[in-house]
């Protein structure tokens, strides 16, 4: 992220102690909602592959058994996450 | 994802405010650029197997189709996503971000 050019006349020695911390909170709530949407961005990639047959595309809507079957696919993922760091925690000891 | 026009208008307000603003102007605009990549990637390979000299107009109307579809599916999987995320947090389970 570039924040050089827009920004150029903004004095950050000016902010407060106060505004310096609100924005460093600020930053940890955005670096987090960036981590949760890029994760919607991969998982709707996955499960678009694998829930929306292959071949072109005649209707816009998800069908009924479309629908299911990408929350099922997030659903899915997220466990299988979840076994996959169980059992690395396990090998660890 | 709302926010693709309107960069670099910071116009006044106090310096927190205008990094504020430029963050979230920041963010939104990465998002909108992840949308329209993905869009590219699924539905050029969906729509246009072969590439002629120029897209069809079935070509076309099937990019809208899968346009809408795709959007459709992001949606879906955004509501699913946070509800479980929501629910993990509440049962105190292990929040899996790390993917």
């Amino acid at each position: 992220m570039d924040l050089s050019s827009p920004l150029a006349n903004v004095d950050v020695s000016k902010l407060s102690d106060r505004d310096k911390q609100e924005l460093q909170q600020f930053v940890v709530n955005e670096s987090q909602k960036a981590r949760i949407q890029s994760s919607i961005h991969s998982l709707t990639d996955t499960c678009f592959k694998k829930c929306i047959p292959a071949g072109g595309v005649k209707n816009g809507k998800l069908d009924k058994y479309e629908e299911p079957c990408v929350r099922q696919c997030v659903d899915r993922f997220l466990d299988a996450n979840l076994v996959v760091l169980r059992e690395l925690e396990r090998l660890r000891g | 994802m709302d926010s693709l026009g309107g960069m670099g208008s910071l116009g006044g307000g106090d310096p927190k405010t205008q990094i504020m603003r430029q963050v979230q102007q920041e963010a939104a605009m990465q998002n909108a650029r992840m949308l329209v990549e993905k869009l590219n990637e699924h539905c050029f390979d969906r729509c246009v197997p072969k590439p002629a000299a120029s897209l069809s107009k079935g070509e076309e109307g099937c990019f809208t189709a899968c346009m809408e579809k795709y959007m459709s599916a992001w949606n879906t999987v955004s509501k699913t996503y946070v509800a479980r995320i929501q629910k993990e947090s509440q049962t105190g389970a292990a929040l899996s971000n790390s993917f």
